[in-house]
């Protein structure tokens, strides 16, 4: 009886999560650097979200007899070889780099936290299997691993958003996995163990708390990377098919074939993924320094 | 150190047969096998040259054959012909390597040469107009493309200055001028990101060496500052260095894929692009797994340096 009664203070949920936001929002204050990130973040979804408001075109109008025209007071960032307008496209490519980034870091997360989770808790055989296929799966390189599975499906978004899903899930894993040894060393694990909890209830309530701040810090640092492989993907022309606008697929189609003549149309769709993984890699750094102990000094 | 060496090594050997697995298996979870997928798109062969190419390629065996088949080319080093061109892979790779590990190299040491000094400039002068320089520096590499930032390479490069990346590679013992220009600016833009990492952690490593109370009993016994700080503080916080620098190789390797396109350079990288475009399966598990193998043999390496660097390693 004398064990059960400590192990309801753990379960007070709400005052970690209430700390963390606290915390962060502490560091943004205090680091200029945070609060341009979260700025940055803001304005991208809000972009993206309200990208039929904000767009002053049709993003897939032509109109050949303005082609290739210079940044104007009508066209900010000027009309691509068919003359649509650029500033629009980048608008509508925020929906599809976040979208992408979004579900694709959403399935590496989660699946990369089960297998974390079971080969964390379980140690032993499970373990050793699992870890040695994320050995393997890291052996190859993202973005050749990403380009070798695009391949074999069809080359299309959904698919770039599964094979940037697969790049994640074994880092993630092994992160979650260290979290999750570190958080079984702890004495109420072993309390609850001690109980008879199963082993279902101390995953989730006991040990999945402990481990949710690396979960998120690495996934919005992963967020950036992800919309760096879809437009690396879509450059390569294999992630989005025109004439959807993705800003990969805009630097790698006009961009490219006429840089000299328009150096516009590489410019801006460069600087909008530029600025969106700039932002979610300083964000990740904002929050590793405010939730991690020993950054925070 | 022996028995750290075979243990690392026995560990690796799983790894790698785990990843061509994985490779094969991408290879045939595609509906229909690779060659129904090539001819559909050409759309213009009979059902019998279907069938007899099918035999010629072993695409009839069965998978588990065909996978034993695959790894005992790979092992014997001939990996077939490629399906597209018809030229053996390892004549192709023979042409593609040298071009791959010349980029990697010379974006490896330029990379280093810039982000070692800032490193330490960034730690050593902490919170300064320098240190903010070197950290911005440092975060734009992280985060711009290097797509973006070749192609604007290219763009003003013509603009500014009318110049025009050269078409067709020349070795550089053919002509090491022409060569060195082909290679500068691709390289510079393939530097920049593994600078930007290796910086960062210099930087991080440098000031926690700083801390140490060995650097204080240097700066207690009046030694110069550039003794303090490049002969005790720097030795030591260069060890996890050299492990991100390791860990940097995938995204070297990662990177050529695209420098080697934007700068039209006939490497490893833009090999297997063409490969994956063209659907030329054979040319794409065998630079994948070549890749992997690289990448694997790499990382003992650094690992067994980390180990004879740093002797607690070897026994935990």
């Amino acid at each position: 009886m004398a064990v059960t009664a400590p192990a309801a203070h753990f379960e007070a949920e709400p005052t970690v999560e209430l700390g963390r936001a606290r915390s962060l929002w502490r560091v943004i204050r205090r680091k200029p650097l945070g609060a341009v990130s979260a700025a940055l973040i803001a304005v991208i979804v809000l972009t993206a979200i309200f990208a039929e408001v904000l767009a002053p075109y049709d993003p897939l109008a032509a109109q050949p007899e303005i082609r290739l025209s210079a940044p104007s007071w009508e066209h900010p960032f000027g009309t691509d070889d068919i003359g649509r307008d650029v500033l629009s496209r980048v608008i509508f490519g925020s929906r599809i780099s976040l979208w992408v980034g979004l579900l694709a870091v959403g399935i590496g997360t989660i699946a990369g936290m089960i297998i974390g989770l079971l080969c964390g808790y379980c140690e032993g055989r499970t373990d050793l299997v699992f870890q040695r296929i994320m050995d393997a799966i890291q052996a190859i390189p993202g973005l050749v691993l990403a380009l070798a599975i695009v391949s074999v499906l069809t080359p299309n978004t959904t698919n770039a958003m599964l094979a940037i899903a697969m790049v994640i899930i074994p880092g993630n894993s092994r992160i979650v996995r260290g979290a999750v040894l570190a958080a079984k060393q702890n004495r109420y694990v072993e309390a609850a163990q001690a109980i008879g909890c199963r082993h279902p209830r101390i995953i989730l309530t006991h040990i999945l708390p402990n481990v949710t701040a690396p979960i998120l810090v690495i996934a919005s640092i992963w967020l950036g990377n992800a919309i760096l492989i879809e437009a690396s993907l879509s450059f390569l022309g294999v992630g989005t098919q025109p004439p959807t606008p993705s800003w990969g697929l805009m630097l790698s189609s006009s961009g490219r074939a006429f840089m000299e003549q328009a150096p516009w149309l590489a410019l801006f769709p460069g600087l909008a993924i530029s600025l969106a993984v700039l932002g979610f890699n300083l964000f990740g750094d904002t929050l590793r320094d405010a939730w991690d102990p020993k950054l925070r000094g | 150190m022996y028995k750290y060496t075979l243990r690392r090594v026995m560990l690796a050997v799983p790894v790698l047969l785990l990843s061509s697995l994985i490779v094969f298996g991408l290879m045939r979870v595609m509906p229909g096998d690779a060659l129904t997928a090539l001819m559909g798109e050409s759309g213009n062969i009979g059902e019998k040259e279907l069938q007899k190419l099918r035999r010629d390629l072993r695409l009839d065996l069965p998978y588990w054959e065909q996978y034993l088949l695959w790894l005992w080319q790979m092992v014997s080093l001939r990996p077939g012909d490629s399906i597209f061109t018809g030229e053996p892979i390892t004549t192709s790779l023979a042409k593609a390597i040298p071009v791959t590990l010349e980029l990697a190299a010379l974006a490896m040491i330029l990379g280093l040469a810039v982000a070692v000094p800032i490193g330490v400039l960034s730690a050593t002068r902490q919170d300064s107009a320098p240190d903010y320089v070197g950290r911005v520096v440092a975060v734009s590499g992280l985060s711009l493309p290097d797509f973006w930032l070749g192609t604007l390479v290219i763009t003003f490069a013509a603009i500014w200055f009318h110049w025009i990346p050269a078409i067709g590679y020349v070795s550089f013992w053919e002509s090491p001028l022409r060569n060195l220009q082909q290679f500068l600016l691709p390289a510079a833009v393939l530097g920049y990101r593994l600078a930007a990492a290796t910086m960062r952690m210099t930087r991080s490593t440098v000031l926690e060496v700083l801390r140490e109370d060995y650097v204080r009993t240097a700066w207690a016994k009046g030694l110069e500052g550039r003794i303090v700080v490049y002969k005790h503080a720097l030795k030591n916080a260069l060890i996890p260095v050299v492990t991100i620098v390791g860990g940097q190789l995938g995204v070297l390797l990662a990177g050529t894929v695209i420098v080697e396109t934007i700068f039209a350079l006939p490497g490893m990288g833009r090999l297997t692009v063409e490969a994956i475009l063209f659907r030329d399966y054979p040319v794409v598990q065998t630079n994948v797994m070549l890749v992997a193998g690289t990448l694997v043999s790499l990382n003992l390496l650094v690992d067994l340096t980390y180990a004879w660097l740093d002797p607690r390693i070897r026994y935990q």
